[in-house]
Parts: structure tokens; C-alpha cells; sequence
């Protein structure tokens, strides 16, 4: 988290946000932790530039510590779209995506609010982050994939078909967390072993017990993509 | 109307029918534009049954769900996820001890929040359990309204409270309401002569167990989200088992009239028995809701679901039992305590399953400042099957005998267990498994051991659903009923019956479901839903083709019961030649408003009854007290399978929650400081994709009769197996679940 390179604002991005006073909300920073120096510098509009300038080397921009806070305009690229939208400095990428975009994107599921269960599982320039635990001024600049990305009802991913086939959804609550999970899984070793995609999921909860279906779901989705059918 | 005759095959003709008897259906047209009611006179060639299992084409067969594609995609929308312009979130504040006087709740200070539209006292002098809601804040986010939930600065001047077993035993422990804490005992059988025998007995054993409250932790918290914006209705959108259940209560609580609000459940991110109702949070929401004249979108949060949501009753057992040299039991005593919090707390009938010549029963329950037990998966059930199945081993290793053949000698001999003992034995490896008589040791740090346990439950229906099937004259088809579909299949078994029926695939078939305006519901509680409800399917299905036929045979002029609905298209056998034509050309000659047939409950389509038998091989390491869960296998009757696919899911889902139950859930309460330690996914502990055994299910296919719930019973046996295999592995004997690695230690007299 402490390398903030991947997460620099665009410079449209950080001239917008020099008009905020960005750590006005400072508990709300403070309790995600995960505002690195690339926000802190982008204090100003000539920080701003220069990290336009320079992207590779954001850490030695000068943190500005100017307050920050309130209403915030950013933009998101969420499944190859740049989605306009407000939040708050402390608003997670979870109630972003939630009730933030019109219209909302409520696959991703709020369960525990607290990183215990993975239901809110999201892809974050490809890999599974819980999105209760990312702000969402943090994931500017870095492509996010939701579960509704990832595949639609008409058209359904090899995964996706596969949990369908398997019937690796019971409530389906839990669903589009472990769909994310394992799309990232299969997506690094489409020919992952049973441990591995476990290893995968485990910090995904369900309760419906579906987990021995998901594992065959995910087997086999394995296998088409990496034969080559996917 | 062209309709096109083609020469068939060797399809079913029947030959020589004999002239069809009469008899009358009900069927709605509409005349002049109004739905009517009519009775109409068709064929009685059979009297309505499920075809044979040979004869299935689609039910018995493996069947992704209907509704799949929408909940892996993200698409399925729950109350959690009902979005409304103007609509405000609420949260709870809840009693963070389990009796206390409110102090301070700064109410202007909390509306002074940017943000906050609505703060509702709701409990503003005393509270009586922890979890109690006091007060709710509703704001334009959910950030809001927690900001505003801290600027109430509750406080709590905590008042006497009784939060654990031992302080509700003592005298003059804080009254829980007027009654005091223990019940009177509840008794069964008769205590002379079940001790008389007790004393006759040549083995005898006794001991204490105790089973811990378990949460449903649904994943989808309990909620609602009411749409009123003023006017004269409202939908109330509610993650509930029950979608005729609670629209009526809401409807009271908004001041309409009941036939003003709906009642909605799409989808709902499971239940397991605690979400009937509107509940107090639904009350709430509507009550903000009708001063606001906004939707409002009141879910519990993670920590408020367990607090106040429900859950298993637990509580302690005292057994007794006895047998005979070669192993009949011969008397069974138990003096039993539930702990429900508020609530009695619930234990099925012990001795549980097995038939000891006689026994004695006395169940109290120690009520506490904690929130009510719901229903809970066969409520009352995996607690009686842990003492039962645990003193039953005890007794077996004490008797010397073989633990399956002494299971199947205190089981009825005409019982579906005594065959599932020796299939799920054999599946297990119990014929090549050393500790048959006699548990193992604790010796290196892979000690393998088996066990067993059954259950029973009913599982029939009742006449409680109403559906409607309608055929529209461009082929479509619908079956709808208002009732829910928990996550167990219901939408994808409603469109699959009703297109076994016409000979359609069953994507051809929608299904809708969730909606308090459509017919009559079953709630679903105690494995009725199916039993009830695919009956009611049928008979529509039935009805509507009946009536399909009698209007073709007056179209064609052929004869009604020639008919038949297959894959092919629509059969009829009685002419000179067999003739065929498309679904969807035969749709075509329907009036413009189509077909409609209503459908009710069955009882000879359905039956009542299950048992279940579950094996479960462990491995335990003595050296740090971890249980390892290897295999678990399960055989179940289940009547006529509707679906093997969800069904195997199902009952793999029950054995999963009982394999929690057995390894590592259970609400803590710390009594003294009056909290829950482990209000949380993170300290409440659920099986994880690591911790899922092998499994196998095996679907008992002996079992011939019409369709039976089968929720309940694979979530019953799987804990008492896996805490008999621990002990069979090393002899460590756990009374008390869940088997955490420290009981394990202790059980072997190495930590004290």
C-alpha cells in the first residue's frame, strides 16, 4: 500500500481533487489507512502536473497537507467504463458501486462490512480485493471489475456458465464474491488444482454450503479455458 | 386454422381406447373481458399422478436452476439491493448489554447530522435483551445515518441481567419478564420404571453434553425496504421465508389497508428458519417510512444479525441410558435444560430416533437476556441427535459391540436407516476401519476415526398454495405462485413440473414466484414448501393441459383424450392416422387471452416422513486437539426427486452447516461484562472452502413415493457423526460442541 505508483490520479483527475480539501474526513482515512502519498500529493495543481509529469516516481512529490474532505468528484473505470460519480473521502468502493453510480451496481454484495467474508470481492486492475476495505478515491486511475463485468444473464463467462451447470449458487448471496475470486484464480492458471482454487476462495463465506459445487464450477471451467474452448 | 397433420412414428398410439369417462375441471376465461370462473367437462382418462420415474423426462434429472444465469452474473436483485429515488437508509442502534436503562440518547444531536432525515426512538427507558434495537437513524447514506447512530451518544446504566446457564439456575437470578428463568419441567415416560430398568440394565452409562447457540448467518441480513411515498399504497420489499407473510402487517403498521401493499421477495440470501415476519426492524421501517413519505431501506448490520436476529437454541443434557449384554437399550433418562434466550428454546423428542424399551424425560429451559431462538433448520433436532447419538456410542463402547450393528439393533427393524447404515458404512470404509468396538488412541498425530448418527423428519405439505398456469397463444407459458424461493430451487422445480407436463424444455417454462398478489404461498418452514407446493404445480400443470386438450379436440374435431404434450409436439392417437403439430402452432389456435388453469394441493402427489443417515471419518491430531473433517457422507430418502442436482446441494448445504456445528460455531457471551464476543464473521467461526470435506450423497432411490421436503434432516446427524469419529479416532469423548481443538485437548487429559 505504502508504493502508491499504480494508484495516481490522472492529472484531470488530481486538478479536480486539488479543489477538495481531501483529509477533512480524516477518520474516515485513517480507518481505511490506505490513502498513500500519490493523494497526499495531490494537493495542488502543480504537484498535480508534475506527477503528470513524472508517474513512475510519486512517492518524492512533496506530501501537501492541505484538508481534504467532503463531497468528492472522481471518476471511476469500472468494467471498461469511466463512470462519474460523488463520494466521500471515507466512502468505500463498496458503497460506491453500491449506491453511488446510477444506476447501481448491486451485485457486489455488503455482508460483513469488514473484510471477513468476500462477498464484496471486486477486481482491482485484476486482482480480488474485498471492496469494503478500498476507499473509493483510492481505486482512481486502476480498472475495477465487478461480478456485472464479468459476465451478463444472456451472455455468461466459461465460469459463470459452469457455476450455472454445477449449481454452484444456491441463495446466491455469497455468488458473485466467489465468482470474482476464482475469475482471478483461473485467469493467473486456468489449469489450477482443487487446492489452489480453494486457497482462492477461502476468504469467501457461504452459507448455503455450496462450496463442493463451486469447486466442480470452477474445475471445469478450468479445463475449457485452458483447452482452449473458454 | 391450418394445422398440419404429419405421420408419426412408432410414438404411442393408442389402440382400442375405451370411451373416456367425464369429469368436470375449473378454468378461468375471460367473457367480455372479465376473468370468469368456469367449470368445463373433460376426459377423466387417469386420475392425476406423477408419471413413472422411468417416464421422466425432466424432473429426476439434473437441473441447473431457472435463476441461475441472474445470480452468478450479479444480476438477481435482493431487498438488500432495492434501489428507490428518495430513498433514505436506516440503521440500528442496539442494547450492547443484555438488560440496561438508557442514560443519554441525544436525539437533536443526532438530527443535527449532515445527512440525517429521521431519528425514531424506539426504546428510550429500558432494555431487555442485548440486541434490543433503542433507536434507528435513517440519513441520505448509509455513512450518515451511522454518524448519526454516534451522535446519539447512547448510554447504558446496566440493570441485573442473566446471560449464561449459571446464573439462571441460581435463586433469585434476574427475572427474565415476570417468570422467573427456569421453566417448569416438561416430562414424558414414566421415571420409576425407566430407572428400574436402568438399575436391570448390564451396561449403563451416563453423562452431560451441551450444545452451543447457533447463528443462522444468513449472508443476506434480515431487512426490508418499504416504498411509501404518501398515496394510498406501497410495496415492501422483505428478505423473508414467508411472501404472504408479512405485506398484511405491514400494510396495519403503515395505516392502509391490507389490499393496498405488496408484499415482494425476488431473491432472498437465505434464511434457514429465522426470517418469518416483518419483524421489529420491518415495523420500524415502515413507521419511518410513513412519516417520511420515503422509501426507506432498513437492513441489519453484520453485528445487529447476531445480536438480535435469532438463532439455535442450545443448551445441556443429562443422559442416562442402559442396555442389555448384546445391546438392547433398555431405558433412556435425560434431565434436559434449553437455553433460548427469551424464548423456551427448542429440543425434538429424546430419546431421538432410537427405541429404548423405556425412558424418562424432563426438559426445563433456563431463559436469559439474550435474543428469542427461531426456527432454525430442524429446529430442536442436531441437539437431541449430539446427546442421543453421543450416549449411544458411549453405550455401544461400554457393551463391547460393533457401533453400526448396535445403531441398527435400537433402530425400528422395518426403518429405511437400517439398510442407509450399511450403504453410508460401506461408502465411509467402515468394513476395513480398525475401531469398530473400541476407539482408537492417541498415538502420532493423524489419528483416523469414524462415525454415525440418523435423523427423521416429516417433510410433507399442506394445502396452503395457489397456482395458476397460463398458456398464451403464442406459445409462451408461466406458473406463478407468490410464493419464495429460498436459494432451494423453488422457481427452477415450478417452471420444470409444469413443462414435464406439456413436453417443453423447461427454459420454455417461466416461473414466477415472490409476490404476495399472486396465489396463496406456503411460508417455508420445516421442509413444507415443496410438498405443498409442487403438488398445487401439477394439478395447474394437469388442469391446463386437460384443458389445452378439450379445446384442440373441439378445434380438430378429435378426440380430447388422444392427446398427447411431448418433446415432439402435440400427439393424438385416436384418429386414422397419428398426427403432430408444433407447441407453438397449437398455442396458436387459442382465443387471444390464452389458457389459464389453477392448481391446488394434491395429498396423494406428496408424502410425509424421511429418514436420514449420515457417516463422517475425522482425522485428529492429539498433539495440538485440531480435527481435521476427511469425508462425510449422507443417504437420504427423499420421496420423487425433483431435481437430483439442487437436491444435492441441498443436502450437501445441511451436512456443511452441521460440520460448523460440530468443529467451530457458537455464540460466546462473556456474562459478566453482558456481551457477545464474537459478534462477527471474523470471531464467529463458519466452514470455509479449506475445511469442506469430501462428500458424497447418496440419494436413497428405494424410497418410490410422491415429493417430501427435504431441508431439513442432512443438517441434523452430520455434527453427532463427526463428534463420535473424533472419539473413535483417539477416545477423546467431547461432550460439548463445538469440538474446538482446546475441548480435544482436554477430553485427552491434556490440558486441564
Amino acid at each position: 500500500m505504502a508504493d502508491g505508483a499504480d494508484r495516481i490520479p490522472s492529472g484531470d483527475e488530481a486538478a479536480d481533487l486539488s479543489r477538495r480539501r481531501f483529509l477533512r474526513g480524516a477518520g474516515g482515512v485513517a480507518a481505511g489507512g490506505v490513502i498513500g502519498p500519490a493523494l497526499l500529493g495531490a494537493g495542488g495543481r502543480a504537484t498535480a502536473e508534475s506527477q503528470a509529469a513524472a508517474p513512475a516516481a510519486p512517492a518524492s512529490a512533496p506530501p501537501v497537507a492541505e484538508e481534504l474532505g467532503g463531497d468528492v468528484a472522481i471518476e471511476l473505470a469500472i468494467n471498461g467504463q469511466t463512470r462519474k460519480l460523488t463520494v466521500e473521502t471515507r466512502t468505500t468502493l463498496l458503497d460506491a458501486l453500491r449506491t453511488r453510480i446510477e444506476p447501481p451496481l448491486t451485485g457486489t454484495k455488503s455482508v460483513c462490512e469488514r473484510g471477513n467474508c468476500g462477498a464484496c470481492t471486486v477486481l482491482v486492475d485484476g486482482e480480488p480485493h474485498y471492496s469494503c476495505l478500498q476507499l473509493a478515491c483510492d481505486v482512481r486511475g486502476r480498472a475495477i471489475t465487478t461480478i456485472e463485468g464479468l459476465g451478463t444473464p444472456s451472455e455468461l463467462s466459461v465460469l459463470q456458465q459452469e457455476f450455472v451447470t454445477h449449481d454452484g449458487a444456491m441463495c446466491g448471496f455469497c455468488t458473485p464474491g466467489f465468482v470474482v475470486a476464482i475469475t482471478a484464480c483461473l485467469k493467473k492458471d486456468p489449469k489450477a488444482s482443487e487446492a489452489d482454487i480453494r486457497g482462492a476462495c477461502a476468504g469467501n463465506l457461504c452459507r448455503c454450503g455450496t462450496q463442493p459445487q463451486i469447486f466442480e464450477a470452477a474445475l471445469a471451467a478450468g479445463r475449457r479455458m485452458a483447452g482452449g474452448k473458454g | 386454422m391450418a394445422l398440419e397433420p404429419k405421420a408419426l412414428g412408432p410414438l404411442a398410439i393408442r389402440q382400442d381406447a375405451p370411451a373416456p369417462k367425464k369429469k368436470k375441471i375449473k378454468t378461468t376465461k375471460v367473457v367480455n373481458g372479465i376473468d370468469t370462473e368456469v367449470e368445463i367437462e373433460v376426459d377423466d382418462v387417469e386420475s392425476i399422478a406423477w408419471p413413472e420415474r422411468s417416464k421422466l423426462r425432466v424432473l429426476n434429472t439434473d437441473i441447473p436452476r431457472v435463476d441461475g444465469p441472474d445470480k452468478v452474473s450479479g444480476a438477481a436483485r435482493y431487498t438488500h439491493d432495492v434501489r428507490l429515488p428518495g430513498m433514505v437508509y436506516a440503521r440500528l442502534l442496539v442494547s450492547p448489554m443484555p438488560r440496561a436503562r438508557v442514560a443519554n440518547l441525544d436525539v437533536e444531536a443526532a438530527k443535527k447530522v449532515k445527512g440525517v432525515v429521521h431519528v425514531l426512538v424506539i426504546k428510550g427507558t429500558e432494555s431487555g435483551f442485548l440486541g434490543d434495537p433503542i433507536a434507528a437513524v435513517s440519513a441520505e447514506t448509509l455513512d450518515a445515518a451511522d454518524d448519526g447512530i454516534r451522535a446519539l451518544a447512547a448510554k447504558f446504566e446496566a440493570l441485573p441481567w442473566t446471560a449464561d446457564h449459571e446464573t439462571g439456575m441460581k435463586p433469585g437470578a434476574p427475572s427474565v419478564g415476570k417468570s422467573g428463568t427456569v421453566s417448569k419441567a416438561a416430562t414424558d415416560g414414566d421415571e420409576a420404571q425407566a430407572r428400574a430398568a436402568l438399575e436391570g440394565s448390564a451396561f449403563r452409562v451416563k453423562a452431560t453434553y451441551q450444545v452451543p447457540i447457533q447463528h443462522h448467518a444468513c449472508l443476506e441480513t434480515h431487512g426490508v425496504v418499504v416504498d411509501y411515498r404518501g398515496g394510498s399504497e406501497a410495496t415492501v420489499y422483505c428478505s423473508t421465508q414467508y411472501a404472504h407473510g408479512f405485506a398484511a402487517n405491514a400494510a396495519e403498521e403503515l395505516g392502509l389497508p391490507a389490499n393496498a401493499v405488496t408484499g415482494i421477495v425476488e431473491h432472498m440470501g437465505g434464511g434457514f428458519g429465522a426470517k418469518f415476519g416483518l419483524d421489529k426492524q420491518g415495523q420500524v421501517a415502515c413507521q419511518i417510512s410513513r412519516e417520511l413519505k420515503r422509501p426507506v431501506h432498513l437492513m441489519l448490520g453484520r453485528r445487529e444479525e447476531f445480536l438480535m436476529a435469532g438463532n439455535r437454541s442450545g443448551g445441556i443434557q443429562t443422559i442416562e441410558a442402559g442396555c442389555t449384554a448384546d445391546g438392547r437399550m433398555t431405558s433412556f433418562v435425560i434431565d434436559a435444560f434449553k437455553h433460548g434466550g427469551l424464548q423456551a428454546g427448542s429440543l425434538s423428542a429424546m430419546p431421538y430416533c432410537y427405541k429404548p424399551e423405556t425412558h424418562f424425560r424432563s426438559v426445563r429451559s433456563v431463559r436469559m437476556h439474550l435474543d428469542a431462538s427461531r426456527a432454525m433448520r430442524a429446529p430442536g433436532s442436531p441437539q437431541a441427535s449430539f446427546g442421543m447419538e453421543s450416549i449411544l456410542d458411549e453405550l455401544a463402547y461400554a457393551a463391547g459391540i460393533d457401533l453400526v450393528q448396535f445403531r441398527k439393533m435400537n433402530l425400528p427393524e422395518q426403518a429405511a436407516w437400517q439398510h442407509q447404515l450399511d450403504r453410508v458404512a460401506q461408502e465411509i470404509g467402515w468394513a476395513d476401519h480398525p475401531h469398530k468396538t473400541k476407539p482408537g488412541t492417541a498415538r502420532g498425530s493423524e489419528c483416523i476415526g469414524i462415525g454415525f448418527g440418523v435423523s427423521a423428519w416429516g417433510g410433507g405439505g399442506s394445502d396452503d398454495c395457489e397456482v395458476e398456469v397460463r398458456i398464451e397463444r403464442d406459445g409462451s407459458v408461466t406458473t406463478a405462485c407468490g410464493v419464495q424461493d429460498l436459494g432451494t430451487g423453488t422457481r427452477t422445480y415450478m417452471a420444470a413440473i409444469t413443462a414435464e407436463e406439456f413436453g417443453l424444455p423447461v427454459a420454455a417454462v417461466t416461473a414466477k414466484l415472490g409476490n404476495s398478489k399472486l396465489g396463496q404461498g406456503v411460508g417455508s418452514g420445516g421442509s413444507v414448501t415443496t410438498a405443498s407446493l409442487a403438488p398445487a404445480v401439477k394439478d395447474a400443470a394437469w388442469n391446463a393441459r386437460t384443458a389445452f386438450a378439450a379445446h384442440l379436440s373441439s378445434v380438430m374435431n378429435l378426440q380430447a383424450d388422444g392427446f398427447r404434450f411431448e418433446p415432439e409436439g402435440i400427439l393424438h392417437s385416436g384418429a386414422k392416422s397419428p398426427t403432430m403439430m408444433t407447441w407453438k402452432k397449437a398455442c396458436g389456435t387459442l382465443p387471444a387471452e390464452g389458457l389459464r388453469a389453477q392448481g391446488k394441493w394434491v395429498e396423494s402427489l406428496q408424502a410425509r416422513g424421511v429418514n436420514c443417515t449420515q457417516a463422517a471419518k475425522v482425522s485428529v491430531d492429539p498433539g495440538t486437539g485440531r480435527v481435521r473433517v476427511l469425508h462425510m457422507v449422507c443417504m437420504q430418502a427423499v420421496g420423487l426427486p425433483l431435481n437430483r442436482l439442487a437436491l444435492k446441494s441441498q443436502i450437501q448445504g445441511g451436512m456443511i452447516q452441521a460440520l460448523g456445528y460440530a468443529i467451530s460455531e457458537g455464540r460466546v457471551i462473556d456474562p459478566v461484562l453482558g456481551i457477545q464476543l464474537n459478534a462477527s464473521f471474523e470471531d464467529y467461526k463458519m466452514p470455509h472452502s479449506l475445511e469442506i470435506p469430501r462428500m458424497t450423497t447418496i440419494i436413497d432411490d428405494e424410497d418410490m413415493r410422491g415429493v417430501i421436503g427435504v431441508g431439513e434432516p442432512p443438517a441434523i446427524p452430520g455434527a453427532s457423526a463427526i463428534a463420535n469419529a473424533v472419539h473413535n479416532a483417539c477416545g477423546a469423548r467431547v461432550r460439548e460442541l463445538p469440538l474446538t481443538p482446546d475441548k480435544v485437548l482436554m477430553a485427552l487429559g491434556k490440558v486441564v
